[in-house]
């Protein structure tokens, strides 16, 4: 279990990062829709050529996102296998009942090409900024209140809960257990998991009974720390003229 | 499972975040009712990174490896709100780890948080009738997973025919870890009862329903 440091790298210099946090958000956001839903190969070969750009520009490691990707390694893996595999259509190759179709082939590319440019696209927005920043910027955007709220504050105590599991983890370990999948080792598991939601209710009272005496009421207090330029504007409007063209491409190059 | 981006059509995203936002307006309105919603917020929040911590567990069951699902205790635990914490949890999880996509963050919770709620009404149906608690918690922590099991193949199925192979497999990945929820949510349950019953949604000795 490590920390979630996905804005380790958010001190960095460059172009996207200097770009105002509301805009960023609203421009890599319509981007993300955009490439998620473009219809062919080739457009869906354009987003992620318009993603990795966005990546270079960034300055962000390249270990960092190839180390944050693994996880559409789950969805994406088993469909480039199993869908040319099961798709009906023209087979390309086939030995004996076993055939490779062209159609299951090219939907399954598509949907690895898609996967692959959006998280490109999400890893360089939530990278580039710092998380608190990304968070204000959410609020400064009228997400409802008690969602951004909530974000802030679950945000802060996952680092806290983490800390409380481990302890409890490492005194676990010290006496001698390990984790094995019968029904002991996880009636065990249980009993850690009852503990941490026994203590992390016992401190949700004091956390609200201190927040209550210094005056909260629900609302939090948002000043706009950011300012918007002319630059950001037209970096903005570029995103999103790039995003609309992602799904107008395919229309006119049929 | 939670399903990355770029894998599902625009209709099912869409659908998955109207669904989302009808039903977190719908348990939201219902705790206003219920009490003040500035003192939940506090609250349900640590929960959640609890909740949000414990879903970390890494648990080796051949041939598949996962990480717990913890809906069905969330459900019987938050009741309700569980579907805000769950939506929180996997906005989280999104923004964090990178553990299923942004534009999929509608149709992740309703996979999560309808099994969520209809654990939370069992479990209620069930403590009725005075089942032995642990029992249904650990039928409530199967179900949690086994429900949500069902929404992902349908939700894929429905996209179309040709995810029909990944959904089997899929499916086949995750029933061990229907089991694995099983037995940890029913050992959470036992726990609570004996340390902090207050957690579940049981009239307590001495108290009035």
């Amino acid at each position: 279990m490590r920390y979630p440091d996905i804005d380790k790298y958010a001190w960095l210099d460059s172009p996207i990062h200097r770009l105002e946090p509301r805009i960023k958000i609203l421009s890599f956001t319509v981007l993300i829709f955009s490439a998620v839903f473009v219809g062919n190969i080739p457009a869906a070969l354009l987003a992620l050529a318009v993603a990795l750009l966005i990546l270079i520009l960034s300055r962000l490691p390249v270990r960092f996102v190839l180390q944050r990707s693994t996880p559409i390694l789950v969805f994406v893996l088993p469909i480039l296998l199993l869908m040319p595999l099961t798709v009906p259509g023209t087979p390309i190759w086939s030995a004996g009942p076993v055939a490779f179709t062209e159609e299951g082939l090219s939907y399954a590319v598509l949907i690895t090409i898609r996967a692959v440019a959006a998280i490109v696209l999400v890893l360089t927005l939530l990278g580039t900024q710092r998380i608190e920043a990304t968070l204000r910027a959410l609020s400064l955007l009228r997400v409802p209140g008690v969602i951004v709220q909530m974000l802030f504050f679950t945000y802060r105590y996952i680092y806290v809960m983490m800390d409380e599991f481990l302890s409890i983890w490492s005194a676990m370990r010290a006496k001698g257990y390990t984790l094995r999948p019968n029904r002991y080792g996880l009636s065990i598991i249980g009993n850690l998991v009852g503990m941490l939601l026994v203590k992390s209710y016992e401190r949700a009272e004091r956390v609200y009974c201190g927040m209550e005496a210094r005056g909260y009421r629900g609302k939090p207090i948002t000043v706009a720390p950011f300012s918007i330029t002319a630059a950001d504007c037209f970096a903005g409007l570029l995103l999103i003229g790039i995003a609309g063209g992602l799904q107008v491409y395919p229309l006119v190059a049929l | 499972m939670h399903i990355s981006d770029g894998v599902l059509p625009m209709p099912v995203i869409v659908a998955g975040w109207v669904i989302t936002i009808i039903l977190l307006a719908g348990t939201l309105r219902w705790a206003a009712k219920k009490g003040d919603i500035a003192r939940e917020i506090p609250k349900l929040s640590v929960m959640a990174g609890a909740f949000f911590v414990a879903s970390l567990i890494h648990i080796d069951i051949p041939p598949s490896s996962a990480h717990l699902i913890l809906n069905g205790l969330v459900g019987v635990v938050l009741g309700p709100l569980s579907y805000l914490a769950l939506f929180i949890g996997l906005t989280l999880q999104a923004l964090l780890f990178q553990h299923g996509g942004i534009t999929v963050i509608g149709i992740n919770t309703v996979n999560v948080g309808i099994p969520a709620l209809i654990c939370y009404l069992a479990f209620l149906a069930g403590s009725k009738r005075g089942i032995p608690l642990p029992a249904i918690g650990g039928v409530c922590g199967g179900l949690g997973v086994l429900l949500t099991v069902v929404l992902l193949v349908l939700v894929l199925v429905v996209s179309g025919d040709q995810f029909f192979a990944v959904a089997g497999l899929l499916a086949g990945a995750h029933l061990p870890i229907a089991v694995a929820e099983a037995i940890v949510t029913g050992a959470v349950v036992g726990y609570l009862v004996r340390v902090k019953p207050e957690l579940l949604p049981i009239p307590l000795k001495g108290e009035k329903k």
